[in-house]
């Protein structure tokens, strides 16, 4: 490790990702007094993170395997732009150790870890192996590739209920819980032939099943110098399918005191250490309804909701991560005990609530973003931009902060009433009805919340005789005038006389 | 122009007159509808002050007041009458429209099936997820338009659900 700074330049970052979190990072850049470089493909044309950068360079076709997934294509911008470093973003490559490597072996430098810390804790067993070594706790379970008869007996051990999970699995894919044991066998038989027709790979291992676990995870930021800290937590409970929703930071959990988060962020580090992690990264945990915890995994790059994080905390994370990039030492000297404040996260998607979260795709005809104090909003979306089919569905993160929780609350749900999105459906319905809600009200969540106890029609009260006056009378006026129109636009090519008479008589007529 | 409107099951008579006062049931009302922009309103009633989003979606309108959800039918005379014939106000489309380009990953009905509302019928793979799409109202499967494995467009009609009666 070195104790000297490795002065590495930085002059030109580009950015391998679109959408909020490439406008995120090339605000960063700016805000540093850096050259940008976009790579857009063929459907982000108008995107803002091209319009917003100093530089833009097409990639390819619109699906991510022909354009943000072709490495040779990036590093082949950054060479023709003079790009001297690569900012991956989340999703597409930034967990990608092969990647890193390339961008090392060309002499750019890689904003996140190294290819080998990448790599490590990209495999569930390996980062099981690294981070047990530092005494990590670990949700008990067995390795991977026992046999049947061990997979059993090793059950019967840990005791039910169990998951069973593919190796190859990932994303909440190639998971089974099982509750009893003698529906173990068929599971098992299910969740092997599952893992190989779907990963190519039938190997799964067994781990204990946390029923009304809390997902809370913490954010790390190591340098060159051999420092390791962390931010404190962010609560990530709230998810639909394995996809988180809201987060927010710190917990409102009943068992994160500071003693807790000064424990677990302790564990955190050394689960960063166990794989001399450099850079921004973050350990994500499963609590349990007694406050045990046990590391889940690493996620080797920025969070999409690392804003509760830089809000409660005034550290940049963008900035601190390509601070770090160059071989500088990071600002932050001390973890973060006593966070400042509340800071929550909505992810705004565009998927309808009322429709069983289906994703929407089309064009955004009109977005107007909520102001004021307490609120920011990350987003690459505008009026006139599409939400297409190739890429995810969020259309912003919208967050708000306060003093305490409550603040953070009441601002939220004021936020959320001003947004306007049109054109396609969206969950912000979705959220002020969670906004609404007692459970959440009183943190009192886990990740099943939403799937098991939550409806979209529990907490929406019934609509008043008032509301449902003012919504037909705004239907039919909305009707009435459309037809209107639509009457006088069909009209002239039946008319047997001119416009001018023709208008004349609608004026006698409408008089 | 006198108008039958239905919001969320509840119908209402609501009369336009020559000098923009609204009749709703017989009573008269002052409002105040400003459009704003395609299709976001701005009205005023008895000074409260709202702001309405609506969208168009195959002859329905959708309301968006306060973030929440509201579904209108706004039917003139001539449409009333055809509406009645064709048998029921409130019955609402049986459609089954793709919400998304994607492809169809099964039809778990066919033909002459009685489906309930609410009751998965299609379901599709679109941005990388599988998506149940649901009955709209009950009744008996008419047409099916979609078969697994195909690809479909935003908008494609999979399946129709007629009334049990039909």
């Amino acid at each position: 490790m070195p104790t000297e700074p490795l002065g590495k330049n930085i002059q030109k970052v580009l950015i391998a990702n679109r959408g909020e979190i490439a406008v995120r990072v090339l605000r960063g850049c700016r805000d540093l007094g850096l050259g940008t470089v976009s790579v857009y493909s063929d459907a982000d044309r108008k995107s803002l993170h091209v319009r917003y950068a100093d530089e833009a360079v097409n990639i390819g076709a619109p699906a991510p395997r022909d354009s943000y997934l072709r490495m040779d294509k990036i590093i082949d911008a950054a060479k023709r732009t003079g790009a001297d470093a690569i900012h991956p973003g989340y999703g597409f490559l930034a967990e990608n150790a092969e990647f890193a490597g390339m961008c090392e072996d060309e002499g750019i430098v890689f904003i996140g870890p190294s290819a080998h810390a990448i790599s490590v804790m990209g495999d569930k067993e390996s980062a099981r192996e690294a981070v047990k070594k530092n005494g990590v706790p670990l949700i008990p379970g067995t390795e991977a590739g026992l046999p049947d008869d061990e997979l059993i007996a090793a059950a019967r051990k840990i005791g039910f209920p169990v998951m069973i999970k593919a190796v190859a699995g990932g994303g909440g894919k190639g998971m089974r819980p099982v509750y009893d044991e003698s529906a173990f066998p068929e599971m098992l038989r299910l969740a092997r032939s599952e893992a190989e027709s779907s990963f190519g790979n039938g190997d799964v291992y067994i781990e204990k099943l946390i029923v009304g676990g809390r997902h809370i995870e913490f954010q790390i930021l190591a340098d060159h110098f051999g420092n390791t800290v962390h931010l404190g937590e962010r609560e990530c409970s709230i998810q639909r399918r394995n996809q988180k929703l809201v987060e927010e930071s710190p917990s409102p959990s009943s068992f994160m005191t500071r003693e807790m988060r000064e424990k677990m962020g302790k564990m955190a580090i050394m689960a960063a250490e166990s794989v001399n992690y450099v850079n921004a990264g973050t350990i994500e945990c499963m609590m349990d309804h007694e406050g045990n915890y046990y590391f889940l995994e690493m996620n080797t790059r920025l969070q999409v909701e690392h804003p509760v994080t830089e809000v409660v905390t005034g550290i940049d994370l963008v900035k601190e991560q390509i601070r770090i990039a160059r071989g500088r030492r990071m600002t932050p000297t001390e973890s973060v005990l006593d966070p400042k404040g509340w800071a929550i996260e909505c992810r705004i998607n565009a998927e309808d609530p009322y429709n069983g979260f289906i994703p929407s795709t089309g064009v955004v005809t009109s977005s107007i973003t909520p102001k004021g104090p307490g609120v920011r909003v990350d987003s690459g979306v505008f009026s006139g931009s599409e939400i297409t089919p190739y890429y995810d569905s969020m259309i912003a993160k919208l967050i708000s902060y306060g003093e305490n929780r409550q603040q953070a609350i009441v601002r939220m749900r004021r936020a959320l009433s001003e947004y306007v999105i049109m054109g396609v459906r969206h969950n912000i319905p979705f959220h002020i009805n969670l906004f609404n809600s007692v459970s959440f009200h009183a943190g009192r969540y886990d990740t099943r919340f939403v799937e098991e106890r939550f409806s979209m029609n529990t907490y929406e009260a019934e609509p008043t005789e008032e509301e449902l006056e003012t919504i037909a009378i705004a239907a039919t006026l909305h009707a009435h005038r459309q037809r209107q129109q639509a009457a006088q636009v069909i009209a002239p090519a039946e008319r047997d006389t001119s416009n001018w008479k023709w208008v004349g008589r609608y004026e006698r007529i409408h008089r | 122009m006198k108008y039958t409107t239905i919001v969320n099951n509840t119908q209402f008579e609501v009369e336009i007159l020559k000098d923009g006062t609204v009749m709703v049931n017989g009573e008269p009302h002052e409002v105040d509808f400003l459009s704003l922009q395609e299709s976001l309103y701005s009205l005023i009633q008895n000074n409260q002050s709202v702001e309405i989003a609506i969208e168009e979606e195959r002859g329905n309108y959708e309301l968006l007041l306060g973030g929440r959800l509201f579904e209108a039918q706004v039917l003139d005379q001539r449409a009333l009458l055809m509406a009645q014939r064709k048998g029921g106000l409130m019955a609402g489309s049986g459609e089954v429209h793709s919400p998304m380009p994607g492809l169809i990953v099964d039809v778990l009905v066919s033909t002459g099936d009685e489906v309930t509302q609410g009751q998965t019928v299609v379901i599709l793979e679109s941005m990388k997820m599988q998506n149940e799409l649901k009955a709209p109202r009950d009744g008996v499967v008419g047409t099916v338009s979609c078969k697994a494995g195909q690809t479909v467009e935003k908008g494609s009609l999979l399946i129709n659900i007629t009334g049990d009666d039909e």
